[in-house]
């Protein structure tokens, strides 16, 4: 039972981060991206690789699928954050579908459609963490330090330029404010943190696949974000144990037919989605409306 | 703060329903990991029903000393949706055997039940990685690449067909059987003209239609599953292509044997002779077609004899007084070896995987229908 | 030889690309709403199709049922989804996440009623014949190429002569000027609904006796809708129809030079493309700015 709850939380912790880096982006600076979990794959698959091949020390994973992560971010961002906040949502469209395809034939390495299997467990200081009730403190380490590092920057200097770009792109360019700078900046520090927790995903679950990093997941992710509530801290956190915890409480109710239950979490998510954002756009945890 | 209220009670209902239900102390559960969602749920019923029957007549013939149930959970065939839910058949229901379908959800779950020491079983998937995933992962079907021994020599020397085109996904499955038709074409003698790998979430083939045409093939090879496999053999046939269909076992589901456009095609699947005299396989096959209304396939008899072969180890382990537990079972397979299973006596190979003969079968308005049973070294 | 078989099979493809496109740019064009939904509208119209010609009532009745359900959803989903949320000044992306959950829903609830596996409705039109050598064409190919045309060519003259096609043009230019006109901006905003969703309805029927369907084959449809406005030009019907084309033919030409799996990558490596080099379309009017 234990390990059952701890393994609801890791993957709790995970889509936290994930939720979180993206609410960064799109709550505060106003990037609409659907292209996260692009990220998210990318350092799953450097971390797993590093593993694999070389070490699994969490010293050289972690920072290598940061640092991947955030440079990809920077081939998305440079070319198209002049560009308004419609084609940008359809460039990282674009960026997820091509990613997709990238994952599935990079067979050196992603694996190819088999993906990476049997990635070593992630080791601290020598000792190998695998089991769902010792992970799960790992992520939590890594999702309060993740809280920490967006609630300095929200209320740092770089957090106000954010804000002011957000509200208005033009004021706060009138105002000297680098704005493709800033909004750079803002996706590779999101890009990052999503990649770190891909790395810690992929030693967790000890197999990937292209099937986790699909425009599934990004819709996944940014619904958490809106049905949570954009632009809060808290938000993101309760969007994910919602959307995470419906599968599992549904799969309790014992009179719902077996082979439908699937389509009917579908169906819930779906329906849920549309109507909160009719009587609740800000989302659970923000304010009634925007 | 009332959106904690939504919260606190998802939770408490997520705690408390385990305790809720009532159990006899001897009554057994073991796992049941398909898809009944998402692009594969239609494999979810098909690959479930034989289990469903195997069920009914192990507590009908009262086999063990108590009550025998499969708890089903839903992996949507993904990765992750399935490491939940064998962690909730692990954790929390505690079972010592699970069935298993689909190479990625098998993949993701070995894991997980090598370290808890609990014994997974497959009879849908035919990935050739499935053959490595530990001692805790067993095979009760032959894998794709075995097939591929069967229908490609027949298809030259019955058929006379001499240039082969595949279409495949590029995954492990798919890469197996391309390197099994070039080693099988060298030695019965054919040449592969055309070999083209297409996405898994590919549905458009009349470009790919058009390119197998141009490459002369009289016989086309295809590695896809789920409803890509149907439509890519529609899509063949619309834009001109004569060529004879071959496919292995994921042809032999409902949709795929009624497209009229398949009329015709050979496919394979571990042999199980339906009219065979041996009892055990009578009896499958009548109480199928009862129960269901139609011929057993060969996924419903894999997933008959997994559930069987639980049976029949478990029956031994409580006749020697022993607990039902993934290790004890595991030990016990390796004790017994053979097994008295739809389809005859069966044996494992060292490494989990059992040996079978391969049917080379044609579909014929609908159904399939035996060409020839071949057995491979 | 096979180059001018691929060119056919993508032009055949882009006309029914271009009559799902220009439904979508037309309603986003006019309405500013993403909707992300389309794709589920083309689900149900090629659904509905489906099962009203296979229990036996025919092509008409199937064709009648698919029009008019597609045209009620899109109805339907602008009235009680889309105007509240756009009343309470719901961002652009609210409305898009209604939209996708809403896309699920349907998608969803088609597969519990008619199965995941695949169905098609079989007919000796889809068979492709020989017309020149090593160049097969199905007369059901042609037909839908040639419907296809019709219907863009109405469209386009509904949109030049008639007071709604004005209004809906001019709507899509300036909405507020519209409200200073005299026109109802809501009434307008049904009109593209209506007729958005209606344009999917003969590449729907056209799927369902071709390639066949499957719950999931809305999105495939939709995000070439959403590529082909965007590299088309938000708000240029005659742009998104280019685009749509070259869509179809770079999918299909694609496959002499790569293997098929690259092909849908390249649509979108056309499109991040585009966004980057010309983020105004071919022929957009909206700049990007």
């Amino acid at each position: 039972m234990e390990n059952y709850l701890a393994n609801l939380g890791v993957l709790i912790c995970v889509y936290s981060i994930l939720a979180i880096t993206l609410n960064f982006i799109m709550g505060y600076a106003g990037i609409f991206s659907l292209a996260h979990a692009v990220f998210f794959g990318f350092g799953a698959y450097t971390g797993g690789f590093i593993a694999l091949n070389y070490t699994s020390s969490i010293f050289v994973t972690l920072p290598a699928a940061m640092i991947v992560a955030a440079v990809l971010s920077l081939l998305l961002a440079i070319p198209t954050l002049r560009v308004r906040g419609e084609y940008f949502v359809a460039a990282s469209l674009g960026l997820q579908i091509l990613a997709v395809t990238l994952f599935s034939e990079w067979k050196w390495f992603t694996g190819g459609i088999g993906g990476l299997v049997g990635i070593p467990p992630v080791s601290i200081f020598g000792t190998e963490i695998f089991r769902p009730t010792s992970f799960v403190i790992v992520t939590l380490v890594a999702l309060v330090v993740t809280i920490a590092i967006f609630h300095l920057l929200v209320h740092s200097n770089f957090g106000r330029s954010l804000r002011a770009i957000r509200d208005s792109e033009s004021a706060a360019a009138a105002f000297g404010k680098n704005v493709p700078v800033i909004k750079t900046v803002s996706l590779a520090i999101s890009a990052a943190l999503a990649g770190m927790v891909g790395a810690l995903y992929a030693s967790y679950l000890a197999f990937i696949n292209v099937e986790s990093f699909m425009l599934d997941t990004s819709v996944l992710i940014m619904a958490m974000v809106i049905i949570g509530g954009t632009g809060t801290q808290l938000g993101p956190i309760v969007g994910a144990i919602v959307l995470l915890s419906l599968p599992s409480a549904i799969t309790y109710l014992n009179f719902l037919p077996q082979s439908e239950i699937g389509a009917i979490q579908q169906i819930i998510y779906g329906a849920g989605m549309a109507l909160l954002m009719l009587f609740r756009p800000g989302g659970i945890v923000g304010s009634g409306g925007k | 703060m009332r959106h904690f209220g939504r919260i606190t009670a998802a939770a408490a209902f997520a705690l408390a329903a385990p305790f809720a239900a009532p159990a006899s102390a001897e009554d057994i559960t073991i796992g049941g990991l398909f898809p009944f969602s998402g692009p594969n749920a239609v494999y979810g019923d098909v690959l479930s029903s034989g289990a469903k029957l195997a069920v009914k007549h192990i507590n009908a013939d009262k086999m063990l000393s108590g009550e025998l149930s499969i708890a089903y959970e839903d992996t949507q065939a993904l990765p992750q949706p399935a490491v939940v839910a064998m962690q909730k058949l692990v954790s929390v229901m505690d079972v010592p055997f699970t069935l298993s379908s689909f190479t990625g959800v098998s993949k993701a779950i070995a894991p997980i039940g090598g370290r808890n020491e609990v014994v997974m079983v497959n009879g849908g998937g035919v990935g050739p990685d499935l053959a490595e995933l530990g001692e805790y992962f067993w095979n009760v079907i032959p894998l794709a690449n075995l097939e591929v021994r069967a229908s490609v020599p027949y298809a030259v020397q019955e058929m006379g067909k001499s240039k082969f085109a595949l279409i495949y996904v590029d995954d492990p499955l798919g890469a197996s059987i391309l390197a099994e038709i070039e080693s099988v074409l060298e030695e019965v003698g054919g040449e592969l003209v055309s070999e083209m790998s297409v996405a898994p979430s590919a549905q458009q083939f009349s470009g790919l239609a058009a390119k197998v045409r141009s490459s002369g093939a009289d016989a086309v090879y295809i590695a896809s599953y789920g409803a890509q496999q149907v439509q890519i053999a529609k899509q063949l046939r619309d834009n001109g292509v004569d060529a004879q269909m071959i496919s292995y076992s994921a042809y032999g589901v409902p949709d795929a044997m009624s497209l009229p456009e398949n009329e015709g095609a050979i496919f394979t699947a571990q042999a199980v002779q339906l009219d065979s005299e041996d009892p055990v396989t009578k009896r499958f096959v009548e109480d199928y077609r009862t129960e269901f209304g139609e011929d057993p396939a060969p996924y419903n008899v894999n997933y008959y004899n997994a559930t069987m072969l639980f049976a029949i180890l478990a029956q031994a382990l409580e006749e020697e007084g022993k607990e039902i537990t993934g290790a004890n079972l595991l030990a016990k397979r390796k004790e017994m070896g053979s097994f008295d299973l739809v389809g005859g006596n069966v044996s494992f190979l060292d490494n989990g995987t059992l040996l079978f003969p391969i049917d080379v079968k044609v579909i014929e308005g609908g159904a399939a229908k035996t060409l020839a049973t071949v057995e491979i070294k | 030889m096979l180059a001018l078989q691929l060119t056919l099979t993508g032009l055949q493809a882009g006309a029914l690309y271009a009559l799902t496109a220009v439904g979508f740019s037309l309603i986003f064009g006019s309405t500013r709403v993403f909707h992300f939904a389309h794709g589920a509208t083309f689900a149900l119209a090629a659904y509905l199709f489906y099962a009203v010609e296979a229990a036996g009532y025919g092509f008409v009745p199937g064709l009648l049922a698919s029009f008019a359900g597609a045209i009620a959803f899109g109805l339907a989903i602008d009235w009680f989804i889309y105007r509240p949320i756009q009343r309470d000044e719901g961002s652009f992306f609210t409305v898009f996440v209604a939209s996708f959950g809403i896309g699920i829903v349907v998608q969803n609830l088609i597969g519990m009623i008619f199965g995941r596996s695949f169905v098609t409705i079989t007919s000796p039109l889809s068979r492709s014949r020989e017309i020149l050598d090593g160049v097969y064409v199905a007369p059901l190919a042609g037909i839908a190429f040639v419907v296809a045309l019709i219907c863009l060519v109405a469209l386009g003259l509904f949109l030049r002569t008639t007071f709604t096609g004005k209004g809906l043009r001019a709507l899509s230019d300036d909405p507020e000027l519209v409200r200073v006109f005299g026109l109802n901006p809501r009434y307008l905003s049904a009109a593209a609904f209506a007729i958005g969703s209606a344009l999917v309805v003969p590449a729907a029927v056209f799927t369902s006796m071709s390639s066949g369907l499957n719950p999931a084959i809305g999105h495939h449809v939709m995000l070439i809708s959403l590529a082909a406005t965007i590299v088309g030009g938000i708000g240029s019907i005659p742009g998104t129809m280019i685009a749509a084309f070259i869509f179809g033919l770079a999918e299909n030409l694609s496959l002499l030079w790569f293997e098929p799996q690259w092909s849908e990558a390249v649509v979108f490596a056309i499109l991040f493309a585009a966004i980057i080099a010309r983020p105004s379309g071919l022929m957009g009017k909206s700049a990007a700015r």
